[in-house]
């Protein structure tokens, strides 16, 4: 027990009233007290509180008030933000708030993968791959046995027609030049954009009078695929590690462990197939959080094992513009043309197509996804199929992808249990070899294949709100407020048409870093770049410019002098009229 | 292959000369975190990646997938005179092994560290009863010049 010297002058004031409380507390009830006194004591002594009854208590929420407690509040803002906002171009506009110069990117793209890709892709998109050869089991009750088979020998003679007319009879020499038809990667890439054609053209025209789906489905040749996310499982970037090791704690506030990292995907498949209704899933919900379904995990920055970084917009493309009356995805084919490039050393070209079909598809579905309302943020409600063919013609792979999850970001990587999930076939040879205008070794198991994936029809999700996010306007077009509308419309295709900004980031030579910077030659009043002010450059915020000049005869107001913005906020305010606006410009 | 050149003999010369290659390269402890079928070296600045490839394969025998390069810039510092000079630039290599081997650093002087900590403790015991008698000694001396005591 601690023990404290008493002023014993200090007690003798207190004394009395000593005395008093002890007799209140030892016979409350027999000794009378002035009233006065009562109160005195009253506020010395703890009142008997009633017990209540843990249901009714409803306590506020504890809040970490640490540095990284804060500014993870302070991320989880954005995030309802982006939620909240009503209109899907207006989702992706917010994405590209923070940056001015847009976003430091990991690039990958489609047909330009590293050595040993297929770890680290699953771990991006958080996939993970079944060990069946075959495609799923719900593909053998699409179509009985014996229809599967008429259907096979009805189109069998077609497939060899065209396909001998690709291989054999058509001659190339005057449609391209003589280094791309000697550019093996090319040739194949053609030979799969030319038979994969023909093939859907086949097999849609035969399967209309028994699959009716088929008729409502869209065909783009070539579209443009563009996916932005957000990743948090990588390590935590050198220029950080070394930071947090020098800095000193008390002046400076250390980076967390886990911090976002932003991949863009570019892909350029040769066909897809759209749909207006999402196709049945394979797996439900929970079962895609069991535990069994295992990721190799591979944290290294995507720069150590060839990927390059490099600094773009986020962009969401799933081929179409947002308001597109078939929105789901039924079927695409990629080439598998890039492995003619790839030097035979690598020898995993195994690995590089499932790695392709990860890519490909899980950006395809997470941009349909982000048009339904959702982004890398926000959860899907509901799972979405992708059936994907990989091609050159000749070998043929078979892909299904169920997207579960999208949110992979630092705050969740660790507490999100659901699990993207992949089935790949191994590849198979449609033909052996064509000799003198005939097909040898036809393999009509490919046939069969893709006859399935075909026949699977896209249903409608009965209970499921597809839209939860998105309000009654959901579009660009849809605003009533033209002005609002034309500005919108104008900046989101601006946005997405990737242009750098007209005048580039200030730039700081390297005379400048030496004799500035380091060794502080210069006298103070040289010193007046953003660089030696302290500040990041590329942390400009994309509202943080002078807004568009009315000139002076266009003005209906005089004193309107500058343009209204309409930059994408949850509640609506009416622009404020500013006569002299302070912008950072240097 | 080296570009000195061989000099005319004369008297006295040593009757054979060896000249070592232009091409060297260095196993040096990696500066990051790699994955480990990554080994780093450090080479000279004419090498190509095509001359590492060929130099790892051909002479040590080492299956090499893909090699990249990068030159890292010297060090700015100011020299005894107070001017500003830069450190010669290096080249880095690094060698990618085949997927499922791996590489790691030996530590090389695992043992001389462990004994010069061990020196470092026979020197405390042997010099803490000396330091304790010296203290007991001046117990009652603060202040006092050494020359009086």
């Amino acid at each position: 027990m601690n023990s404290y010297k008493v002023n014993s002058r200090l007690l003798s004031r207190f004394n009395s009233l000593i005395s008093q409380t002890q007799r209140y507390l030892s016979a409350p009830a027999e000794v009378e007290i002035d009233e006065s006194d009562k109160k005195l004591f009253e506020s010395y002594i703890k009142p008997k509180v009633e017990k209540i009854e843990e249901d009714d208590v409803k306590f506020p929420p504890i809040i970490d008030n640490s540095e990284i407690g804060k500014e993870q509040r302070k991320r989880q803002r954005w995030f309802d933000k982006i939620r909240q906002l009503g209109i899907v171009e207006e989702k992706i506009f917010e994405l590209n708030m923070p940056k001015y110069y847009g976003w430091k990117i990991n690039k990958i793209e489609e047909g330009v993968l590293p050595y040993d890709p297929l770890p680290q892709a699953q771990y991006i998109t958080r996939t993970h791959l079944a060990n069946t050869v075959n495609l799923p089991k719900y593909y053998d009750s699409v179509l009985s046995a014996e229809e599967l088979n008429s259907l096979v020998e009805k189109i069998k003679n077609q497939v060899k027609d065209a396909l001998v007319f690709e291989f054999y009879y058509r001659n190339r020499d005057h449609e391209y030049n003589s280094e791309q038809l000697n550019d093996k990667c090319f040739m194949d890439n053609v030979l799969a954009k030319n038979v994969s054609q023909q093939i859907n053209s086949i097999l849609i025209s035969n399967l209309c009078p028994t699959n009716v789906h088929l008729i409502d489905t869209q065909i783009d040749i070539e579209p443009r695929i563009e996916a932005f996310w957000a990743f948090g499982g990588l390590e935590q970037p050198e220029k950080y590690k070394k930071f947090n090791q020098f800095c000193n704690p008390r002046i400076h506030r250390r980076y967390p462990e886990r911090l976002n990292q932003y991949m863009k995907y570019i892909g350029k498949p040769i066909l897809h197939l759209r749909h207006n209704l999402p196709l049945k899933e394979i797996i439900s919900l929970k079962d895609s959080e069991d535990e069994k379904l295992d990721i190799p995990i591979n944290k290294f920055d995507l720069r150590k094992m060839g990927y390059f970084q490099s600094r773009e917009r986020a962009t969401i493309i799933p081929g179409f513009w947002p308001g597109d009356y078939s929105e789901f995805g039924f079927l695409s084919y990629h080439s598998i043309g890039h492995l003619k490039n790839r030097p035979e050393q690598f020898n995993d070209n195994v690995d590089a197509i499932i790695a392709q079909a990860i890519f490909g598809s899980y950006s395809w579905l997470y941009t349909q996804a982000c048009y339904q309302g959702f982004s890398t943020f926000q959860d899907p409600t509901y799972p979405l199929v992708n059936q994907m063919i990989l091609t050159n013609g000749q070998l043929w792979n078979f892909c299904v992808y169920q997207l579960n999850t999208t949110t992979m970001h630092q705050d969740c990587i660790q507490t999100n249990p659901r699990k993207n999930i992949c089935w790949v076939t191994d590849s198979m040879k449609l033909f052996d070899r064509i000799e003198n205008g005939e097909v040898k070794g036809f393999n009509e198991d490919v046939l069969r294949n893709l006859i399935k994936f075909y026949a699977n029809v896209p249903q409608i999700k009965e209970g499921v709100n597809m839209k939860p996010y998105l309000e009654k306007e959901k579009l660009i077009a849809n605003i009533e407020d033209s002005e609002r509308r034309i500005w919108l419309e104008e900046q989101y295709k601006h946005l997405l048409s990737n242009r750098p900004r007209h005048k580039l980031p200030p730039e700081q030579y390297h005379y400048q870093w030496i004799y500035v910077r380091k060794f502080n030659h210069f006298l103070p009043w040289y010193r007046k770049s953003p660089y030696d002010k302290g500040i990041n450059v590329y942390n400009r915020k994309l509202d943080d410019h002078t807004p568009k000049y009315i000139p002076r005869c266009l003005r209906t107001n005089r004193k309107l002098k500058w343009g209204k913005t309409f930059y994408p906020e949850i509640e609506k305010k009416t622009p404020k009229l500013t006569k002299n606006p302070i912008f950072t410009l240097w | 292959m080296s570009t000195r050149y061989y000099p005319l003999y004369q008297k006295g010369n040593p009757q054979l000369r060896i000249f070592l290659p232009n091409f060297w390269m260095k196993l040096v402890k990696p500066q990051f975190n790699n994955p480990p079928n990554i080994v780093e070296f450090h080479c000279s600045m004419q090498m190509t990646r095509l001359d590492i490839k060929n130099y790892l394969e051909k002479i040590y025998k080492i299956p090499i997938i893909k090699v990249n390069t990068r030159i890292k810039l010297g060090k700015f510092r100011r020299n005894e005179l107070n001017t500003v000079i830069k450190d010669e630039d290096i080249k880095v290599a690094y060698a990618h092994l085949p997927r499922f081997e791996s590489f790691e650093f030996p530590n090389m002087f695992a043992e001389q560290r462990a004994n010069k900590v061990k020196d470092k403790q026979t020197e405390k015991e042997v010099s803490e009863p000396l330091k304790k008698k010296i203290e007991e000694h001046n117990k009652y001396k603060a202040g006092l010049p050494l020359w009086f005591q």
